[in-house]
């Protein structure tokens, strides 16, 4: 049976296997070829050069990037503050409403991401929902609260609110309630129970709700196009800007492998202390 | 368990207030997609539904629906296939690679999509295929066959394997066994991949901005018009493609409840 | 020396929606002893425990510990500890760390932790080296001995134990029971013990709480509850018997509606404090009763026919039909045993003295 086994799963593997080493890795690999480029070519036959990573380094593109991290990690700080109340009572306390709030969040990630900011922005605009009733009402009249980094900040931690919180939930489902009993009874206090058994005991959910979110919102582009109207240029805005109207593919690529090594390395050392089985199946092995 | 009243109470509040917070933005749509004004100022003096009629009846959205629909239901498609075979090489099978290929197969949904979407335009570019919808099915594809494999996967974690075993006892060939035992205890979770397939793909922009070339999908013609030329369509059209994707998941979730108590191999949730 | 009890519970009680897990439950536990609670599942036992510990909360009543209120008082501020049936041993920290965690808790230094951790291995039998061990890589019965050793390492007023044992084989759970008996003797705290294995509560216990849905039907010692049972149940849980319901006669003799029982103790029925009319339950123990041989006499004779027989090792079960239909369970010791076979003809005989009668409310 266990031959047999090896055997049936190679070939289980082989067709998404085979979809993500053509239309994954493959893409990435002319990426890093094309990175090495000299400028503005369109063609992989050509000296390698690392003009493009000077371009980098010199032209100040370590902006965005600062920026897109920057953001990126406010977002996640943020995300995890008030994912983790509603989280844990998903986990441990509610007991049909959880399945609400899941089908709920669920449904709100079928609507096109497009849809969902613009919705913000007609909400938040001058003459939106907030402000134009609001001024109707009492008078009161404020810019509207776009353009602004706060506001793309506040898109990032709407947009992936979900990424956070179902991995936070698996998590803390994972934290056997005896162990908090155990911990209160042998005299932790609500606090000291959180620090001493609830953190380190859902770290696998913490972890990947964590970097799920960091990613994705480095690498988001609409957030701060739509809500924030490129009061700040992100990487990822400065990576299609390169491809498309900068006509540079190998200044784009420059820029993507960059952003693919650090996000790569962070997602590659995170995912790699978690063991999947278990914060998939449950089981505790 | 021990949590005191106003905790408990608050904590429900705390999601209800979330659930709100969540919608709002959509609320907003919907109430732009009945305002008569050509452009938008809330408090909506006038409702009207004319821009839905016009919606409907505007062929750049016919051919959008068109478009969108195609990509999604050839994704949706080939992910539950590949999703099915992915999973248990995931979850089922213990061999060699097993726990690099889980790696590996997360990698595609921590990656900044609008990267991965100008990279494949690069590939195709290379291979010198001309970007269309088609070639969005395969950028699609590399994102959600992932998701639907570990949606299955969480499904064929709690499955007996002394079922196939015993199936295979009984003399039934690879073949038999899957499509009499594996498949029909994975099936809900085929199904409910399915579905996430459909209403990712069918609301996905990053991939589709890059890879669909001359065509275009809903969520691109709409965060065009967003950015610049604003057209008074784009609440209704948005609002359409949600109803679309509510439609979608009652079907599902009905298919899903028809499916139940057919199941007589209930799975055994060991331990 | 009457001592104050350690723990008092005065009519507590506790409602689930619309049915009472526990119904006034009063109860007085005496500092030092070894309680245990047995009863069925679902007889409350458990809510009982967590209640006391503070992991759930009480609907009415007052708990008193020595002379404070405690009922209010949240589990981490009561000098309880809880064993849990599942040992609740935290698998991210080795066996050290679980033992000193009460006492890195009260911010004690890492010396001193330390120093406790190996006097409480020491004490439960485990060598030092174990301090380091994963929990994972220990085996049940060591698992036991640090949820035992952390549970001491406060050294809370009372150790409640939850079915901590019900998990392990039978070897191991023997060997356990011993360990736990003796450890209470050694430490000298309050031991508060639930389990639904009347033998393991008859091999530790002082005292024993017999309950039953959500109210405690008899507590006394072991020998106590198994001669003198308050209630059917009581006897019945306390292990194979023979029940009789039975009725007093104006004579002050006794009339039997089941088993015919020749009654020949001729004024031995007033030994029994039944009064005319009033209905009880006789309650025999199969050991107490005995095959008669022609000649022999005794003060309750039943006829009947053997219908099986089961040798259990040290002593043989037998199981007799009496005349109108009833089954009567009868054991001897195995060099006692019965030289008939199955299918005879037979004649049970037993006295007053080896007899109780229950009288139910």
């Amino acid at each position: 049976m266990e031959r047999q086994d090896r055997r049936i799963g190679f070939l289980s593997a082989a067709p998404i296997g085979l979809i993500l080493l053509v239309s994954f890795l493959a893409p990435l690999l002319v990426i890093g070829i094309f990175s090495v480029m000299p400028q503005k070519v369109f063609s992989l036959l050509n000296i390698p050069d690392f003009s493009s990573y000077k371009l980098v380094f010199t032209k100040g593109y370590s902006k965005s990037l600062l920026w897109s991290f920057g953001m990126a990690m406010t977002s996640t700080g943020i995300l995890f503050v008030i994912c983790w109340p509603l989280a844990f009572g998903m986990a441990k306390v509610f007991k049909s409403f959880s399945l609400v709030i899941t089908i709920a969040v669920v449904v709100t990630l079928f609507v096109s991401e497009n849809i969902r900011l613009f919705g913000w922005v007609l909400t938040l605009m001058k003459g939106g929902l907030i402000e134009g009733h609001l001024r109707t009402w009492t008078g009161f009249t404020f810019e509207g609260a776009l353009y602004n980094v706060p506001v793309i900040v506040f898109g990032l931690v709407y947009a992936y609110f979900p990424f956070m919180l179902f991995p936070l939930v698996q998590g803390i489902a994972m934290v056997p309630d005896d162990a908090r009993q155990a911990a209160s009874d042998l005299g932790a206090s609500r606090w000291q129970v959180f620090r001493e058994i609830d953190l380190p005991l859902s770290a696998p959910g913490i972890v990947i709700g964590g970097l799920l979110s960091f990613v994705l919102a480095a690498g988001a582009m609409a957030e701060s196009k739509l809500l924030g109207g490129q009061t700040v240029i992100v990487i990822a805005d400065e990576i299609e800007t390169a491809f498309t109207y900068g006509q540079n593919w190998p200044l784009g690529s420059a820029l993507s492998i960059i952003l693919i090594l650090i996000i790569g390395s962070l997602s590659v050392f995170g995912v790699s202390r978690v063991n999947l089985d278990l914060i998939m199946g449950g089981k505790r092995s | 368990m021990k949590m005191p009243r106003a905790a408990r109470a608050a904590l429900y509040l705390y999601g209800i207030l979330t659930i709100l917070f969540l919608y709002l933005p959509i609320i907003s749509v919907g109430f732009a997609s009945v305002s008569k004004a050509r452009y938008l100022t809330f408090p909506i003096k006038r409702y009207d539904t004319k821009w839905y009629g016009k919606a409907i009846e505007s062929s750049t959205v016919q051919d959008l629906l068109w478009t969108s629909l195609s990509v999604a239901l050839l994704v949706t498609v080939i992910s539950m296939v590949v999703g099915f075979f992915g999973a248990l090489a995931f979850a089922r099978y213990q061999w060699r690679f097993r726990r690099t290929f889980q790696k590996l197969i997360l990698l595609p949904i921590f990656f900044p999509q609008a990267v991965l979407g100008l990279a494949l335009l690069m590939w195709f570019n290379a291979l010198g295929v001309i970007p269309s919808w088609k070639t969005a099915v395969v950028a699609h594809l590399v994102w959600i066959s992932p998701i639907t494999t570990l949606i299955i996967a969480i499904r064929a974690y709690s499955f007996d394997p002394a079922l196939e075993e015993a199936a295979r006892d009984m003399g039934a060939s690879t073949w038999t066994v899957m499509k009499e035992v594996t498949g029909p205890l994975l099936l809900p979770g085929v199904v409910s991949a399915g579905l996430f397939a459909f209403l990712l793909s069918w609301g996905n922009f990053p991939l589709s901005l890059f890879t669909t070339g001359a065509d275009s999908t809903l969520p691109e013609w709409l965060y065009a018009k967003m950015v610049s030329g604003y057209s008074p369509l784009v609440p209704s059209v948005g609002i359409l493609s949600i109803a679309t994707s509510i439609v979608l998941l009652l079907c599902g979730v009905i298919t899903m409840w028809l499916l139940r108590p057919r199941n007589k191999f209930s799975s055994a949730h060991t331990g | 020396m009457s001592a104050e009890p350690i723990l008092r519970l005065e009519n507590v009680s506790k409602r689930f929606a619309d049915f009472f897990a526990l119904s006034e439950i009063n109860l007085e536990i005496q500092e030092g002893e070894f309680l245990t609670i047995v009863g069925p599942s679902g007889s409350g036992k458990t809510t009982l425990i967590r209640i006391l510990v503070g992991i759930e909360e009480l609907t009415e009543g007052k708990i008193w510990l020595r002379n404070t209120r405690i009922e209010q008082l949240p589990a981490n501020l009561r000098p309880t500890c809880m064993v849990f049936q599942s040992l609740a041993l935290f698998p991210h920290r080795s066996v050290g760390e679980n033992i000193e965690f009460p006492l890195k808790l009260r911010k004690q230094d890492p010396k001193r932790r330390r120093a406790r951790a190996n006097e409480l291995l020491d004490l439960l039998h485990l060598p030092q080296s174990f301090y380091e061990k994963r929990i994972q890589e220990c085996s049940g019965g060591e698992r036991q001995r640090v949820a035992l050793a952390r549970a001491l390492a406060f050294d809370p007023e009372i150790i409640f134990f939850d079915e901590p044992l019900s998990a392990l084989d039978f070897r191991l759970r023997k060997d356990l029971e011993k360990e736990l008996k003796d450890l209470h003797q050694r430490t000298g705290k309050t031991f508060v013990y639930i389990t639904h294995s009347l033998e393991e509560a008859m091999i530790m216990s002082d005292r024993i709480a017999i309950m039953r849905r959500g109210r405690f039907e008899q507590i006394a010692v072991a020998d106590e509850i198994y001669a003198r049972p308050v209630s059917r149940f009581v006897a019945e849980f306390m292990g194979e018997v023979n029940l009789f319901d039975v009725e007093g006669t104006a004579t002050g003799g006794l009339k039997g509606d089941g088993v015919e029982i020749y009654i020949n103790a001729g004024d031995s029925g007033h030994l029994l404090n039944l009064s005319a009319g009033m209905r009880g339950v006789l309650v025999v123990r199969p050991e107490t009763v005995r095959f008669m041989y022609p000649g022999e006499t005794a003060d309750f004779i039943v006829k009947g026919v053997l219908r099986a027989e089961y040798a259990l090792g040290s002593r043989t079960q037998y199981k007799v039909e009496a005349q109108n239909g009833d089954e009567l369970a009868v054991e001897k010791l195995r060099e006692d045993r019965f030289l008939g076979q199955v299918g005879d003809q037979v004649m049970l005989g037993w006295n007053v003295e080896h007899t109780h009668m229950i009288t139910e409310g």
